[in-house]
């Protein structure tokens, strides 16, 4: 299918495709040959660092930026030229808030969708005052967390299958992002495909229904929010006073993985309940008393660290 | 295009009332400077000016009006005018963090950029050929007539050279970050292309050789736009946007 075909293949609909995406910033690789395959319909969630690569990865799906290798398809349609017919079959919210402030919310909205069918405006007004934002004040006096949430009601107004959001709920307070999420979760029951970064764990989880882990330009693993929560969920954190020996851990009951750090060992669980695991650590008396056993909620940075052995800040 | 008309709006407004206030000052003036040329003439110390001043000494009124209206106020205003549209043109978006949220519209880059560069181009020209377009009316004030048509010939290649510069900024500006470097930039070129002007064994190697009173005396005299000189100026112009394009096409936000 060519990028002016106005139909479309039904698999292609709302569909996202990235192949070998390679993005360099002069010396830096900013993503290192990156693939992703998603939609029609669902939310993806890209975690990562700061510097990871997910806004680079979001602005090449959004045909702002051009890949130096690979392809990009997005409603099956072929990123070409200066990436417009992408623009086109796709909705963006920034990461990054820099708005004009001289402009009221109204007309601040109506740049933004300037390109846009008419009615995406009316929408986006009224999304923007569901939230509670003074659309005649002028962009200037608003706070952070409202900035966001005028680029999301903007981002949410046009009658596309595909939204690229890259960090949609970050500076807004936790009653707030409630809404956002709320609203979020609106576009993923109409079928829209939703494609959100973000660097806090926590708001993510609750709406995406896969999450996609990146690292260094790379991406590092991709897993279904049920195989994320399920291996965080079996993660076990021990302390010891001095390194225990890893073949040792390994053969403990219950025990599908060990990763050691000087006195400190991860271990995943191959199930759900922890206490073959802890019998089988209490009665071995060669690993010695554990100075402290953590078992449970993990951050981001924790996640990547304890389940992808990558340190992310 | 109609919003990156009206972002220069009072911009536009209030160069043209400079413009005219300025040609309105020079015009009533006339009579007294056509009196005191003589005497003014001993006075001018540099022999650039002073063929300037013969000029207008042979020629009349349309001499003066060449000097005071195209050569002083439009290159000196206009041009200033010219750099401050263009260097904010894309840099300005870069500088501030907005160049994201403008790229990002479902819009092509190229209706983007070519909406800025002529909505600056509007406001760049479209003052001068009013503010010109006056002057046979003032010159009829102090009982000089003038020909609207001729003016009007010059006020059109007045223009060609104010957007060769403004094409030449705006090329710049596509492909920076930093608007006070290029402004800055431009700033010290005119002062030295001024300078080189002025001084008559490097007169020829000047930019402003491109509209000064003799080449404005020439199409008021002969009807005519000097092809030699326009145009290459309209060639600069459309070279300059062409680079713009095609950098802009690929500059990351």
């Amino acid at each position: 299918m060519n990028a002016t075909s106005p139909t479309l293949q039904a698999a292609d609909a709302g569909a996202i495709r990235a192949r070998g995406l390679v993005r360099r910033f002069g010396e830096k690789l900013a993503l290192a040959g990156v693939e992703l395959e998603a939609g029609p319909g669902g939310v993806i969630g890209l975690l990562g660092p700061n510097g990871s690569g997910k806004s680079t990865f979001l602005r090449i799906l959004y045909g702002l930026v051009r890949p130096d290798e690979g392809s990009v398809e997005l409603d099956g349609v072929r990123y070409s030229g200066d990436g417009l017919a992408l623009r086109q079959r796709a909705s963006y919210a920034p990461g990054e808030i820099a708005l004009y402030g001289e402009l009221t919310g109204e007309r601040h909205l109506a740049f933004l969708l300037r390109g846009r069918e008419p009615e995406a405006l009316e929408r986006a007004s009224a999304t923007a005052r569901e939230l509670g934002l003074p659309l005649e004040r002028r962009v200037r006096g608003y706070s952070h967390g409202m900035k966001r949430q005028l680029l999301l009601s903007a981002a949410l107004a046009p009658r596309v299958r595909i939204r690229i959001l890259d960090e949609p709920s970050e500076g807004l307070d936790p009653a707030k992002r409630g809404e956002v999420l709320a609203l979020l979760e609106r576009e993923k029951q109409a079928g829209t495909t939703i494609l959100l970064s973000s660097h806090h764990l926590g708001e993510i989880d609750r709406i995406c229904d896969r999450l996609v882990f990146f690292h260094a330009g790379k991406k590092i693993a991709d897993e279904t929010r049920e195989q994320v929560l399920a291996s965080a969920r079996r993660l076990v954190r021990v302390s010891f006073e001095r390194a225990p020996d890893p073949a040792r851990l390994s053969a403990l009951a219950g025990v599908a993985r060990v990763r050691v750090d000087g006195p400190r060992a991860s271990l995943e669980l191959a199930g759900d309940d922890p206490r073959p695991f802890l019998a089988a650590l209490a009665a071995d008396a060669a690993l010695g008393m554990p100075a402290s056993i953590e078992y449970g909620a993990l951050s981001l940075p924790e996640l990547m660290r304890e389940l992808y052995g990558v340190e992310a800040c | 295009m109609r919003a990156e008309l009206r972002a220069k709006l009072w911009m536009g407004i209030a160069y043209f009332v400079v413009l005219e206030a300025l040609i309105v000052a020079a015009m009533l003036y006339w009579p007294q400077f056509a009196k005191n040329l003589e005497h003014l003439k001993a006075l001018i110390p540099l022999d650039v000016l002073r063929d300037m001043a013969d000029k207008i000494d042979e020629s009349g009124a349309s001499a003066y009006v060449h000097a005071q209206h195209f050569f002083k106020a439009c290159n000196a205003l206009g041009g200033l005018v010219a750099v401050l549209f263009a260097m904010n043109a894309v840099a300005l978006e870069a500088q501030r963090g907005t160049l994201e949220i403008w790229l990002a519209r479902a819009l092509s880059r190229r209706r983007l950029l070519l909406e800025r560069w002529f909505a600056g181009a509007f406001w760049l020209c479209v003052p001068v050929l009013v503010s010109t377009a006056t002057v046979p009316w003032l010159g009829s004030l102090v009982d000089e007539p003038l020909d609207l048509g001729l003016l009007l010939l010059c006020a059109l290649h007045q223009c060609l050279f104010l957007l060769a510069i403004y094409s030449l900024t705006f090329l710049a500006s596509s492909a920076s970050s930093n608007p006070m470097a290029i402004g800055f930039s431009m700033l010290l070129a005119a002062i030295t292309e001024l300078s080189v002007y002025m001084i008559e064994r490097l007169t020829h190697w000047s930019v402003f050789r491109f509209a000064d009173v003799g080449l404005y005396q020439e199409i008021y005299d002969g009807g005519a736009l000097p092809w030699r000189v326009s145009l290459p100026l309209a060639a600069v112009s459309l070279v300059c946007v062409l680079l713009a394009l095609h950098i802009f096409a690929r500059r990351t936000p």
